[in-house]
């Protein structure tokens, strides 16, 4: 039998973060090109001429269907802790991919959150911001429980 | 416990990796993988050891980044033509692009398109030009030698 579980904090959590994950993968698995551009220029791996560009085009490939998928797992509660583990991992990397760029002066017209067009927003301070909100979110659902509350 | 745990964050992450993977082999948005996406049938990529012997052998450097990076510093020799400025700046150097029979592109680097987009606008006025791998940080960090100011 399907039952709902968890507390009406952790649905009012996760269904948002749901929400904001499965939104942010559509630009990017429609465009999977756009978004290897703007991986890019994050230059943190790759192209170069050491790594080459598979490294930098795998992620562009892949990484928006855990966004999806991680997405849609967190707004209907099944595996929902994992899920939410994945999406804290992500949101950590994101943050760091952001810092990184922030910190070597790279300017990032488009963070490629969301949108792979140029009208995305640019990578700041604010930017790190949403994240460690999003980041905290995706930590509280992902923290281990006592068996019983399972 | 743990380990089930840790298996299924592993199990969503490799479904989900399997699933792009074959988006991107049937759905003909895909990309090739072992390619840069900036880098299309026919144009002509030059490492920067190849470009500089070129170069001293009369090729003709091209800038395609913002006119202001070029007035700080460039490739001796090279001449200014922004991608953002195209009409105006082409006008001015036409008759030298036109003169030289190798024209090298070169822009800020992986990442940076300008360089593409602009040996394939040269293409389409009948010049040809091979782009600079890695551009500008390739020839900064092979220790080259680097002109400051704008042109003269």
């Amino acid at each position: 039998m399907i039952r709902l579980s968890g507390t009406l904090a952790e649905w009012l959590l996760a269904l948002p973060l749901g929400a904001v994950f499965i939104y942010a993968s559509f630009d990017k698995i429609l465009d999977p090109a756009a978004f290897a551009r703007i991986v890019y220029h994050y230059q943190l791996i790759g192209p170069s001429r050491v790594i080459g560009p598979l490294p930098a085009n795998l992620l562009a490939v892949t990484l928006p269907w855990v966004e999806l998928l991680a997405g849609l797992l967190l707004a209907s509660g099944f595996w929902r802790r994992e899920a939410a583990a994945l999406s804290a991992l992500m949101l950590a990397v994101f943050l760091v991919a952001v810092g990184a760029a922030l910190a070597r002066g790279i300017d990032i017209e488009n963070c490629g959150c969301f949108s792979v067009t140029e009208q995305g927003r640019r990578a700041g301070a604010q930017l790190l911001v949403a994240d460690a909100g999003l980041l905290a979110a995706a930590l509280y659902l992902a923290r281990p429980r006592a068996p019983a509350d399972r | 416990m743990r380990f089930r745990f840790a298996g299924r964050v592993c199990a969503i992450g490799l479904l989900a990796a399997g699933l792009g993977l074959a988006w991107n082999a049937v759905s003909g948005r895909g990309l090739a993988l072992g390619r840069n996406v900036m880098v299309k049938e026919g144009d002509e990529v030059v490492p920067v050891a190849e470009a500089r012997a070129r170069i001293e052998k009369g090729a003709l450097a091209v800038d395609a980044r913002p006119i202001d990076f070029y007035n700080m510093q460039h490739i001796p020799g090279a001449l200014p033509l922004p991608e953002d400025d195209f009409e105006a700046a082409f006008a001015a150097i036409e008759t030298r692009l036109r003169a030289s029979s190798d024209v090298l592109v070169y822009c800020a680097g992986f990442g940076c398109e300008a360089s593409h987009n602009l040996s394939r606008k040269l293409k389409q006025h009948g010049i040809p030009a091979a782009i600079l791998e890695e551009g500008w940080p390739a020839w900064q960090d092979a220790g080259y030698p680097i002109q400051e100011g704008p042109r003269p």
